[in-house]
């Protein structure tokens, strides 16, 4: 008797209660994006795949000093520097090994240049593991980026007394 | 004549004390605070002060607040008194510091993150250590700009291994310092004075004396670099692993940096060792680095097959050496087998090539001289006894009198030259020099006797007919003294070998009235062919002044273990302990005939020696007679030669095997004081080749003959050779010391001097790119009146041509040499000097003429 009641119960009451949430969604905004159609708003201080940065008149910013390898808690950057035609330093091998690399932006922070920069990207899954291995072209930018704010704040904390920044 | 140079003799040995930061110390009268406060283990930071400079005080970042002063005060410049107060961490010094900082950084370009030195800068360790991290200069910094530069960088090159960036130079002045008192080089200089005061080349000049490296090394900041460092790797990327340089006698102390993941050496630096090197390294002992990273570095053993050398296994290579010397032993006997070595290796590798011949082969035929000429087979007495006598590097310091006899210090022993610089400018001394042509080390001496070519033993017997006949010294025995020089009288003598009476007379004088010293001979006498007399004309030379019993004196073995090489038995035929301390560790010691190079190449000629091994020497290029040399190897029906590279014996070889170089394993080399030094292994072996001792005894295995039981057995028999005392007495009487002449030859006027380069040592340094971007090819260097009687200019080709050879070279004119010698270098591969030499002469001559197109 119990039995048959409870049968009844859960069809008459329980599965409309259960359907009404379901159904209740319908009319809601939802949670989920449609990816990759759609994206999530990021905070400012999203940390992706890195860049590297140029000065306004084109040159590279990076002078391989290895401040951010040494920053690095991943170990996951190499370089190798040379001298340019201009005899200054730049760097003949930049590579972060995006698969070690754990983003905390260590190096973003230990860079004297101001030359790289975790950006917002964080679509870069690919097939073989070499092809993480990020190298300076793939991270050079092609022009100077300015959608950075945290860039503008580091320039102005940084203390330079009337020295022009160099070949700006 | 010059009078005798007065300087502070450091004999006051009085005491002061004085209580620094709370703790007492007493120190020799004369020391500065600065000194006292590090022998207590007290850091005061320093800029300007160098451990073997004068202190100038320039930089005042060596603050110390001293009671009673009013200000504070410059460590490094302020004696040490009796009863001072030093503070060296107050907070008066504190701030001290810090201005010096701020002002020191008012016009530093701070561009760390492209600077070389960063990471071992001094100037970042102190602005870090202050954390001064702002500035009231709020002005724009001075910045040197290089008319035309591009770059934004500002920086210059200023010699061939010397990059300046003046924005960065903090005016401590150690480099030019250095440079006028140690090296005694002019090239570099400060010019102008406060905001613009810079250093530079001096105009007209590059920097490129053979010491320039030593200038990178001391620049506290990174205003002086060095090219081959240039950005290449941060210094903390690097590990240290301390070494010997094997270029030079002395041994020098180096550190190298290098890197483990890629299996490099990036560059060398001094590991300071007061009793050898101060501190200082030569170019070549810096730049020698190189030479173990040259792209043609030989990479796996060849065999000659078909008449060509082709690449092979070390299996096929051992297995071809051991059946083709079984079968030259069979056949003709053990006797038929000699080998040559180089005394740039280490003791293992000596010791087992010693063992290997003797022992497992059974031969005499060992020798590791092979750049001499006409060594007889039984060693010659005085030459050993004068060559065995100990000598210590630091004694020069204090030496009042040196005497430098046929040696070109500069480029022999350079750490030598320096320290004879040192004794100079900080100590007492009077420096004699004796030499066939002027060297470099002239500027220093009181006196540079400039002798005939040819006539070393003669000069020597002047200065002792001189002394004897002005009553200078009192010697019994003066019949048997004129009788040993083989001339009456003193004017006789000079005459002869075109001395000044009165040059003599001084020298003399000194000699006599020193109270200690230091005599050099070097490898103008070991070269000579006429070794014996000489050496017999030096021990005469010391019997008379009593040299050894006030002082030191000897001829300096030429390598970096020469030493070695004689303790350790490689001569063919080694002084009566060491044959017997070998007989006792062996079980036996050959009895066979003792042939030396010169006495091998003769029977090798007469197909009486066969078979050959050759390790890490060069006899075709630097044996005095390169036709002969070159021939007599030809003639043998089996040579295996193993060494760093292609060279013009290993052409010859029909086995060669890759030799690793002195930085890829650990070794133990005996300098010219016969102090044992090690070289750690630093990389691993390039290629595939194998350090010298695993070689010899891989060959040793494939002739069924095992030469240690153990690892630690070679050492072991290593350590109980170099205890064997080696020392000949020297003699007692006066012995005979004339040497035989050469006919003369109209035809051929000039000496001809061969030797090294002050950039170069030997044949392997021609492969370091950083030393022949110093020097690069021969030259003939000549004086200039005889560049003026041929019409020869600065650069123009001139011909040299001797009896036997003849070679083209760029001449080179000098100040420097004498109107009737020239002198060519010998480490260039691509002018085959050695093929003018003939090795029965004395003194080579030659005949030079312009080259006209
Ligand atoms: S990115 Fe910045 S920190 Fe890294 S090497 Fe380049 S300049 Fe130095
Ligand atoms: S010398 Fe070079 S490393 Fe030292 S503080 Fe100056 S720029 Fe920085
Ligand atoms: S270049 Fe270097 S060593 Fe020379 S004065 Fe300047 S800072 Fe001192
Ligand atoms: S170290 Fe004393 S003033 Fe420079």
């Amino acid at each position: 008797m119990n039995v048959v009641l409870r049968a009844i119960g859960n069809v008459f009451w329980s599965m409309p209660k259960g359907l009404a949430v379901t159904f209740k969604h319908l009319f809601k905004k939802p949670v989920t994006l449609d990816y990759p159609h759609q994206k999530k708003p990021m905070s400012p201080r999203y940390r992706g795949l890195h860049y590297l940065e140029r000065y306004d008149d084109g040159s590279e910013r990076c002078v391989c000093c290895g401040l951010c390898a040494a920053a690095c808690p991943a170990d996951c950057i190499y370089m190798e520097p040379e001298e340019n035609e201009k005899g200054e330093r730049r760097a003949r091998i930049y590579e972060i090994n995006m698969l070690r690399c754990i983003f905390c932006g260590y190096c973003e922070e230990a860079c004297p240049e101001e030359a790289i920069f975790l950006g917002r990207e964080y679509e870069f899954s690919d097939y073989d593991r070499d092809s993480f291995i990020y190298t300076k072209v793939q991270m050079l930018v092609t022009s100077p980026r300015k959608d950075n704010p945290f860039k503008w704040i580091i320039r102005k904390v940084r203390r330079v007394y009337g020295v022009p920044e160099p070949s700006l | 004549m010059a009078e005798a140079v007065t300087k502070k003799a450091p004999s006051n040995k009085a005491t002061v004390t004085l209580t620094i930061d709370g703790r007492s110390v007493t120190v020799d009268k004369g020391t500065t605070v600065l000194e006292a406060a590090r022998s207590l283990g007290i850091h005061v930071p320093t800029f300007c002060w160098h451990p073997k400079l004068k202190s100038v005080g320039s930089c005042r970042m060596c603050y110390v607040e001293i009671e009673k002063m009013p200000k504070l005060q410059v460590s490094c410049a302020t004696e040490a008194m009796d009863g001072m107060v030093v503070a060296t961490d107050s907070d008066l010094v504190k701030q001290g510091r810090r201005a010096v900082i701020e002002f020191i950084l008012m016009n530093h370009p701070l561009d760390c993150p492209t600077c070389d030195q960063g990471g071992e800068c001094q100037l970042q360790d102190l602005t870090f250590a202050h954390a001064i991290d702002d500035s009231r200069f709020a002005f724009q910094k001075e910045r040197f700009v290089e008319d035309g530069s591009v770059s934004t960088f500002d920086d210059v090159q200023i010699g061939p291994e010397i990059m300046l960036n003046r924005n960065r130079c903090i005016q401590c002045y150690k480099c030019v310092r250095a440079n006028k008192e140690a090296f005694g080089e002019f090239d570099l200089g400060a010019f102008e004075r406060g905001n613009i005061t810079e250093i530079n080349a001096a105009p007209g000049r590059q920097v490129d004396n053979p010491f320039s490296g030593n200038l990178a090394e001391i620049c506290p900041v990174g205003a002086l670099t060095g090219m081959d460092w240039r950005y290449k790797i941060r210094v903390w990327l690097t590990k240290t692993v301390s070494s010997i340089c094997p270029f030079t006698a002395s041994g020098v102390n180096t550190l190298m940096y290098m890197d483990e993941t890629k299996n490099r050496i990036y560059r060398t630096t001094s590991r300071r060792n007061d009793e050898i090197d101060d501190g200082w390294l030569s170019n070549v002992s810096r730049y020698a680095y190189q030479v173990v990273h040259a792209d043609d570095r030989l990479l796996t053993p060849f065999i000659r097959r078909d008449g060509k050398q082709v690449e092979a296994t070390w299996d096929e290579a051992l297995d071809l050496i051991a059946k083709r010397l079984s079968d030259i032993q069979d056949q003709k006997g053990c006797v038929c087998i000699g080998g040559l070595v180089s005394p740039r290796l280490d003791n293992a590798t000596l010791y087992g090539f010693n063992k290997l011949m003797r022992h497992v082969i059974g031969t005499n035929n060992v020798d590791y001289r092979t750049e001499y000429r006409m060594l007889p087979q039984t060693p010659e007495d005085h030459y050993q006894a004068a060559c065995s006598q100990p000598i210590r590097i630091s004694d020069v310091d204090d030496s009042d009198v040196i005497v430098v006899f046929g040696s070109d210090m500069l480029k022999e022993h350079p750490n030598l030259y320096l320290r004879i610089r040192k004794a100079f400018n900080f100590g007492a001394a009077r420096i004699f020099i004796l030499n066939p042509y002027s060297t470099k080390a002239s500027d220093v001496a009181e006196l540079e006797m400039v002798y005939h070519a040819g006539m070393d033993e003669v000069a020597l017997g002047a200065v002792c007919l001189t002394a004897v006949e002005k009553g200078i010294v009192s010697s019994d025995e003066t019949d048997r003294l004129r009788e040993a020089i083989a001339f009456d009288s003193a004017s006789a003598a000079a005459l002869a070998c075109g001395l000044e009476p009165d040059h003599l007379e001084l020298m003399a004088r000194a000699m006599a009235e020193a109270r200690k010293v230091t005599f050099l001979a070097g490898e103008i006498i070991s070269r000579s062919r006429e070794r014996e007399p000489i050496a017999a004309a030096i021990c005469n030379l010391n019997r008379l002044f009593s040299i050894n019993t006030k002082g030191q004196f000897g001829i300096l073995p030429g390598h970096s273990n020469s030493r070695g090489a004689h303790h350790l038995g490689l001569a063919p035929d080694p002084p009566a302990s060491i044959k017997a301390k070998l007989r006792s560790l062996w079980g036996q010691y050959p009895d066979t005939e003792t042939n030396t190079t010169d006495s091998m190449m003769v029977q090798m000629r007469k197909e009486e020696i066969d078979g050959l091994i050759i390790m890490g020497a060069n006899p075709v290029m630097l044996y005095p007679d390169r036709a002969f040399a070159r021939e007599s190897l030809e003639k043998l029906d089996f040579l295996v030669v193993s060494d760093l590279f292609e060279t013009e014996t290993t052409e010859l070889a029909d086995v060669v095997l890759p030799l690793s170089s002195w930085a890829e394993y650990t070794g133990d080399y005996v300098n010219l004081e016969g102090r044992v030094q090690t070289a750690s292994k630093a990389i691993h072996p390039i290629g595939d080749s194998r350090p010298g001792y695993a070689i010899v005894e891989a060959i040793a295995d494939r002739l069924e003959n095992t030469l240690y039981t153990a690892e630690d057995y070679r050492r072991d028999e290593i350590d109980t050779m170099l205890e064997v005392d080696t020392a000949c007495p020297v003699p007692n009487l006066y012995v005979p010391s004339k040497g035989g002449q050469d006919e003369d030859d109209a035809e051929y006027p000039i000496a001809l001097m061969i030797g090294d380069d002050p950039h170069h040592r030997g044949h392997y340094t021609e492969k370091s790119a950083s030393l022949t971007s110093h020097v690069g090819e021969a030259y003939l260097e000549l004086s200039p009146d005889l560049a003026a009687g041929h019409e020869i200019k600065e650069g123009d080709s001139v011909r040299i041509e001797s009896p036997v050879g003849k070679v083209v070279l760029p001449a080179r004119i000098s100040e420097h040499i004498r109107n009737d010698i020239v002198f060519v270098p010998r480490n260039f591969p691509s002018a085959p000097v050695t093929s003018l030499l003939m090795r029965k002469r004395r003194i080579d001559r030659v005949r030079i003429s312009k080259v006209v197109r």
